[in-house]
């Protein structure tokens, strides 16, 4: 269904983002069942002619074994899951404030989270000139969103509030456990690649003493092409995710504050100036992050100027032109289009360009 | 069997996109109730500061009458406005007449130096900005609700569910005047 507003537009983006996240298992039993088929084909099972050839035997094999590959994802998420509060907690380095050394921020915080009869998350800061700012927290009662000293400086009240707007939305949608699940999942599969290129490199070391040497090579064949390609792919179902729900923060935001126009002019500041130390794996979680990457397929965050021409298209922004020190993004429709986007998953969070057709496709 | 099976999952599927259908329609006109609503608070707001403005300009300028009384007549009709096209015409006509008052206060030095007037007239330019906040962000919702309603399949479900088409909250000539806070200058 096409958005014709901000609310379908928000809907439309958080089908997107189960869909992807769906493409987890989706492509966790692929790789097995091509592992399988492969191992078939190596001679290092049956052929299976019980089952009627070798696919369906691989396929009654991959449901005999697929509650077995959920217990262990589920194992090692609720091992992941608390393990990952620490790691934030322990990595942001960011000190919470009261509202008397940031009124201006702890207000605005709390009178969104109030017009949402939230609880108020702890604000934090941390003190560096780059401007940007995320939410964290994985537990109920123990959300937090942190600025940095150069975003409050940079931001005026109404750009702050979008921001702040943003962050609050993350947390409404628990976003964070949702890139949580999706970092789990890229990490099983990611472990099961490294298996495979390991007992590859220690089989071919170990020079293979088994007497049924045959086809082994094609096993060893499908194993490198769907690690490779299960690698890759759950890398970009991974960013995908994290895309789609940065433009329903946007579009939240918007919601929360009745303003889009400070959202794209806090964006419009904050481009090009949000570097912020961090580990590679919790920027995902930032306001804007701009390393791209390979065609933008394993970037964070979407091109702010496709954010601004989102918040321009369905939750009526107007763009006000930028301050003189940043040139213009050339891709930034000036004129926002009126007519509605064509069917189907076209429109701005469409921009797949030109991602290998993955699972979701 | 497996023709009625066919059957009975096509069926169930069809409810289900109904159902569906069903409750986007209800949650759309849901945000359009809310940001009515949202938009009314702001409003109020600015109604329950007219008699503090009024008042403060009177101890200065009390022979300003012609602009005092049609502020607080606009005032008055504003409260009073019944239905979205009459409460945006009121409401129009009120941003014109403090318009009116606040340009007229120009001419009058000892008031533009007093705080609670610089105080009353910084509250009103903020609830002005919200407004129009308040106001594009309701026709948004009303845009969308109203697309929604008339699209295909949904369609079907809104009339006869009885999801009828709203109005934007259309302030005519004056858009531009309230889409951006009243610029004062003390020179």
């Amino acid at each position: 269904m096409p958005a014709l507003g901000l609310q379908t537009y928000i809907w439309n983006n958080n089908i997107r983002s189960g869909l992807l996240l769906l493409g987890f298992p989706v492509l966790l039993l692929g790789m097995v069942f091509c592992l399988t088929l492969g191992m078939i084909w190596g001679g290092l099972l049956p052929p299976g002619d019980a089952y009627g050839g070798a696919a369906a035997y691989a396929l009654h094999l991959m449901i005999v074994d697929a509650p077995l590959a959920l217990v262990a994802a589920g194992v090692w998420f609720v091992i992941a899951y608390f393990f990952n509060q620490t790691i934030i907690d322990f990595a942001t380095g960011s000190r919470a404030v009261t509202r008397d050394e940031e009124r201006d921020a702890y207000n605005l915080l709390e009178n969104l989270c109030i017009s949402r009869g939230l609880t108020m998350p702890t604000l934090r800061v941390i003190e560096t000139d780059g401007m940007n700012a995320f939410a964290s927290g994985v537990h109920e009662g123990r959300f937090s969103v942190t600025v940095t000293r150069g975003l409050l400086q940079a931001l005026d009240r109404d750009e702050l509030e979008a921001v702040l707007g943003h962050e609050l939305t993350h947390i409404i949608n628990r976003d964070v456990r949702t890139m949580v699940v999706a970092a789990i999942f890229a990490g099983i599969i990611t472990l099961i690649c490294q298996i495979i290129y390991r007992s590859i490199m220690w089989g071919a070391v170990g020079g293979g003493g088994r007497g049924r040497r045959g086809n082994v090579g094609i096993f060893l064949l499908v194993a490198l092409a769907v690690g490779a390609i299960g690698y890759v792919l759950a890398i970009v179902i991974r960013m995908a995710i994290s895309r789609t729900r940065e433009y329903v923060a946007d579009a939240g935001s918007v919601e929360l504050t009745h303003n889009p126009d400070a959202m794209i002019s806090a964006l419009q500041k904050v481009a090009g100036h949000t570097h912020l130390d961090a580990p590679q794996s919790m920027r995902a979680m930032f306001l804007e992050d701009d390393d791209e990457g390979i065609m933008g397929l394993f970037a964070t965050h979407p091109p702010v100027d496709k954010r601004i021409a989102a918040l321009t298209q369905y939750a009526g922004g107007r763009i006000i032109p930028p301050a003189p020190a940043s040139p213009p993004a050339q891709a930034s429709p000036s004129t926002p289009p009126s007519d509605p986007p064509p069917a189907g998953p076209a429109g701005p969070w469409g921009q797949r360009r030109d991602a290998p057709p993955g699972p979701w496709s | 069997m497996v023709p009625l099976l066919v059957l009975v999952a096509i069926v169930v599927l069809l409810g289900l996109l109904i159902v569906g259908a069903y409750n986007r329609l209800v949650a759309l006109r849901q945000n359009v109730g809310a940001a009515f609503a949202d938009i009314d608070v702001q409003l109020k707001q600015r109604q329950d500061l007219v008699p503090n403005l009024v008042e403060t300009v009177k101890g200065y300028a009390a022979h300003e009458r012609g602009t005092l009384d049609e502020v607080t007549q606009a005032r008055a009709a504003a409260a009073s406005a019944g239905d979205l096209a009459a409460k945006a015409q009121a409401e129009s006509a009120l941003t014109g007449a403090l318009g009116k008052l606040i340009a007229v206060a120009e001419a009058y030095p000892d008031l533009k130096a007093n705080q609670n007037f610089l105080q009353l007239q910084g509250e009103l330019s903020d609830l002005e900005n919200k407004i129009a906040a308040a106001r594009r962000f309701f026709n948004n919702a009303v845009g969308e609700y109203n697309a929604s309603i008339q699209r295909f399949p949904a369609v079907l479900i809104a009339g006869m569910a009885g999801f009828a088409p709203r109005d934007f909250f259309d302030v005519g000539a004056d858009r531009a005047a309230l889409n951006s806070a009243p610029q004062v200058k003390f020179s």
